[in-house]
This record gives structure tokens, sequence and C-alpha cells, in this order.
């Protein structure tokens, strides 16, 4: 069966993209612009479905109603009550309304971009078990890329959290190896080689991302796609990468 | 001796050779023997610069001075060996200086409580939940008491990363029962026992907020709450303000903790915490002011 993906963003996933989370100032707008504009770019080709793709505690599909519990993140928010922050450009993004609470945090993310988009046709949420092994995330990969529709896929994944003395993780000096690593594979379309990333170091590292980026490897094989890195920093310590991947001219839906 | 662990009122908090009553506010002065600690680094480092600050907590009122050798945030490691020589000589020089005085030790591991104990400590404040499950042994075998904290599960000295809870106040409520349940278990005397949901460890400020806010179901328990707040991330977050504009922020969250039960506060600022606790003591009715004239003449 033909590969049918239209198109790929890839975007972090750390819990202040929301902007509900983050309290009254706006915290990384370049950030959250980068992400909006991949999206949009994605939804551009309009497809037939969007495919939602993000590490959790095990490989499994969620409910396309589902979206992220604000509560388990920031109690006291989502009640509405004293205390409530203030939403700055939240443009009526659905949080915590239907589907059932629990959908992993980068899935959560991912359907909020979607809807902060004003996307309302057909997704797919896809979590990848966060020890799945490479080659059970190719596989998932191409399933998903081989589903028949023109499919767009929203991958959600983030580099190490050991970068700096701040980081979440505190520095550990393999990370900066990694993390370019993973970067210059993007930039260069040569998604083989995120297959080739060394599990147990990614978990070390902190390296979320590590089985989404895999699921995308699967999705869009040979040849290598064209792709443009619309941001990539550590303002936090924590390597977030924004990139847009598509087929090359003329060669879109066929491998 | 009740064991409160069931839940119901506050009893009696016993520390060193005194018992404290419901009603006493206890302030718990900060003595880092780091040179690395988040607020003020080095400071007290030399260890006549430690000692001072002791005499100057001391005649602030303070009724417990909280001695620590490794920091709580990530680092250049401290081995046993360097966190005993950076705390126990000095623990025992204060306890020369200062029969009474009650004296923490703020460590996670048995091995340093063990000889801050020999030392003269009378608590240990584990800051990182109980970590090292021998702390309790330790507290029993010295007669000693026991902080019981909730970091969220994370080992010392790391950070939070993405942390959620269903229910954080419902986490910290049973991951500090347990503890305390484990502590009597190994023989700690439950009238030395406090709990502390450690603002700031495995929480975003969020979930520090949540917990403080809801602070009096923790009091409910019936364990005595140590609440630890001073110039923290969730006030200098929910403040804007960097570390040296949090005192304001610290104080309010002070008054709200012991309006809300909190009995333990461990500060840096201790004359301006005793006098935001005198403030809320007399507010409850607790004590009588220091003096009242005012339009009574």
């Amino acid at each position: 069966m033909p590969a049918t993906i239209a198109a790929a963003a890839l975007c972090p996933s750390p819990p202040l993209l929301c902007p509900q989370l983050t309290g009254r100032r706006p915290v990384l707008p370049e950030l959250r612009a980068a992400c909006a504009e991949v999206v949009g770019r994605l939804l551009g080709q309009d497809p037939d479905v969007v495919v939602v793709v993000g590490p959790g505690a095990a490989t499994g599909t969620w409910d396309a109603g589902s979206r992220l519990d604000l509560s388990a993140l920031a109690p006291g928010i989502a009640e509405g009550g004293r205390g409530t922050a203030i939403a700055e450009g939240g443009r009526g993004t659905a949080i915590a309304d239907g589907g059932r609470s629990g959908v992993p945090l980068a899935v959560g993310l991912g359907a909020m971009l979607l809807d902060q988009a004003g996307y309302r046709g057909p997704r797919h949420l896809q979590a990848v078990g966060r020890d799945e092994p490479a080659g059970a995330c190719a596989k998932l990969g191409a399933e998903l890329a081989g589903s028949g529709a023109r499919t767009a896929l929203l991958v959600m994944g983030d580099g190490s959290a050991r970068r700096t003395l701040k980081a979440p993780g505190y520095l550990d000096p393999r990370a900066a190896g990694f993390d370019s690593g993973v970067e210059r594979a993007i930039r260069a379309g040569d998604l083989a080689a995120l297959l080739e990333l060394d599990q147990a170091l990614a978990r070390d590292l902190m390296a979320t991302g590590r089985p989404a980026w895999q699921v995308l490897a699967g999705a869009l094989p040979a040849p290598a796609p064209a792709t443009e890195v619309l941001y990539c920093d550590d303002p936090f310590g924590v390597a977030y990468l924004v990139a847009y991947l598509h087929p090359r001219e003329g060669e879109e839906g066929t491998r | 001796m009740s064991d409160p662990g069931q839940g119901g009122p506050q009893g009696v908090l016993r520390l060193g050779r005194q018992a404290f009553g419901p009603d006493r506010l206890l302030v718990m002065a900060i003595v880092n023997r780091t040179p690395d600690s988040f607020y003020q680094p080095g400071v007290t480092w030399d260890p006549t610069a430690a000692m001072e600050r002791v005499h100057v907590v001391v005649g602030e009122g303070a009724d417990i001075v909280d001695i620590g050798g490794v920091p709580a945030r990530p680092g250049d490691e401290v081995e046993v060996s360097e966190e005993i020589r950076r705390i126990v000589p000095f623990v025992a020089a204060v306890r020369d200086a200062y029969p009474d005085l009650i004296i923490s030790a703020d460590t996670w591991r048995h091995e340093v409580a063990r000889e801050a104990c020999a030392a003269g400590a009378d608590l240990i404040n584990d800051t990182w939940g109980g970590w090292d499950a021998r702390l309790g042994e330790v507290a029993a075998e010295f007669g000693a008491g026991l902080v019981c904290s909730h970091a969220g599960g994370l080992p010392p000295r790391t950070r939070p990363f993405r942390v959620a809870y269903a229910d954080v106040v419902d986490d910290v409520r049973r991951t500090t029962l347990a503890l305390a349940e484990r502590a009597v278990a190994a023989g700690v005397e439950p009238a030395r026992i406090l709990i502390d949901p450690a603002h700031d460890f495995g929480k975003n400020t969020w979930h520090s907020l949540e917990v403080t806010r809801r602070l009096a179901e923790l009091a409910a328990t019936g364990w005595p709450v140590l609440v630890s707040l001073s110039n923290k991330d969730f006030v200098g977050e929910t403040l804007d303000a960097p570390l040296d504009e949090r005192v304001a922020g610290t104080l309010a969250t002070t008054a709200v903790s012991a309006w809300l039960g909190a009995r333990v506060f461990r500060v840096h600022q201790v004359r301006e915490t005793r006098h935001a606790l005198s403030m809320v003591s007399a507010i409850r009715g607790d004590t009588p002011p220091a003096l009242a004239v005012r339009g009574l003449a």
C-alpha cells in the first residue's frame, strides 16, 4: 500500500506550551509561534486525518475527544474559581471537556495545538510507549502511514532535559551531542539516523521524544523528505525542536 | 502518648526536652553549612560565621536551628563523610553553647543523622521523603524526632520535571502518613514526628499553591505540620520576584499556613517570621498583644 503522508510537523511537548499553565506573562512566545506556524502549514495540506503521535506510558490510541487534564499539572485553575489563571491567547482552547482523563502529556499538547489552530477535522491520537524499541516504533509509523488516507503527522517529542546546570535534569555532558545528532538528522532529512538513537542514553538524558521520532522515521522512509527547522533552542535546559517535513516535489505519496 | 495517625486534633509536640501545645508556633532557623545553597550561598560556610548566625537567630527568637550540609539543588556530589564533616562538629559546638536549644539536622542519610544525633541533635529533618528508610531507626535509637516529607518520589537533589498529580494534596497526605506510620513502627515516639508537604519538592508552583491552599487537610491528620516556604521558587514565580525580593511573599504564605494549622516554620528571616506568627497567634486569640493601651487610657 502506498504511503500517504502529506506532511509531518515536529513540536516539543513541555507543559509550558499551554498558555493556561504559565501565569499572566507570556512564556516563550517565539516557541509558541513556531508551533502554531508549523501546525498551520501541516493543516494547509488539507489532510484527510491528522495523526498526533507522542510518548506515553504505553503504546495505545486515545479517543479523538481526549484532552489534556490540566488539573493534574495545575490544581486550582480548571475549576475556574479563585486563583484562575488568565489565558493569554488561548483562543477557545477546549480543555478537559469530554474524553477520558489521563491522555499523555505530549499527545494532549498535540491535540491542544490542533484546537488552537481551529482544526475540527478527523484526528487520531496515538501514544507510543516510552520504552518501545526502535523497531516497534518504526512499524507503528509505517502502519500509520499506510492507512490509505492522506495523513498529516504531528509528532510531539523533546530532546534532552539535561543540557545545563539549571536544566530539570542538571547537566549531563552527553546531552549536547545527543541533541545535535537529532537536529542534524532532522535538518538533513536523514530520518533513518533517528532509528539508531540509543534508547538507554535517551532515557538517561530524559529525552522523552525518542520513541515519537522513531515513529516519524517509520512513517517517512526513504527518500529523504525536505525539512525546515523553525525553532531549535533550549531556553530552560531542555532541547526543543520545531520542524516541518514534507515529501519532495513529485514524490509525495509514493515509496 | 498519643498516636495521631488516624487523624484528629493536634496534640503535644515534643522536641528535645521541651513540649509544645498546638497553640505554640515554632520558628526553625536555617543554618547552612554549605558553600552553595540557593539563598545567600556560602554565607555560613565559615564555622565562625555559622556560629554567629546561631547567636543572631537565637536572639531573634528562633526555637529550633536546622543545620544542613548538602544543598537541595543538584550539584557536586557531597559524600557522607564530607556531610558529616560539615555538620556534626558544628552540631556539637551549638549544643555546647546552647544546652537547651532544639537542634535539627537537615539530612536524608541515616549515617549522617546518627552522627548528628550522637553530637546532640534532637530532630532529623528529612526533606527527601524517606528516601533512606533507616532514618526512623536512628531517630528511635536516640529518642530524636523525625520530619516526614513529600518529595513526589524524587531521588534526593533532583528537580521536578513535568510532574502531575491526580490530587497533589491527597498524594502528600498519603505519603506523609505512611512515612509517619513507618517511623512509629521503627520506634520513634509519635509526639516527636512531624509531617512536611515540602513545597517546591516534586512540585510545580501550582502544586505548591494548592498544598498551601489546602493545608488544613494536612493538619487534620493530627500530625504537627512543618512548612518550609522561605524564599522558595513558588514564591518567586508567583510574584515574579528574584531571590532577594521574596520575603514579603514568604511571610504572607507563612501567615496563611499558620492560620490553616501549620506549627513549625523553617525560615531564613527569623525576626520577620516571629512577628508574622505572633500576629497570627494574637488574631486567633491564642496569645494576647504584647501591649494594649490604645483607646484604653
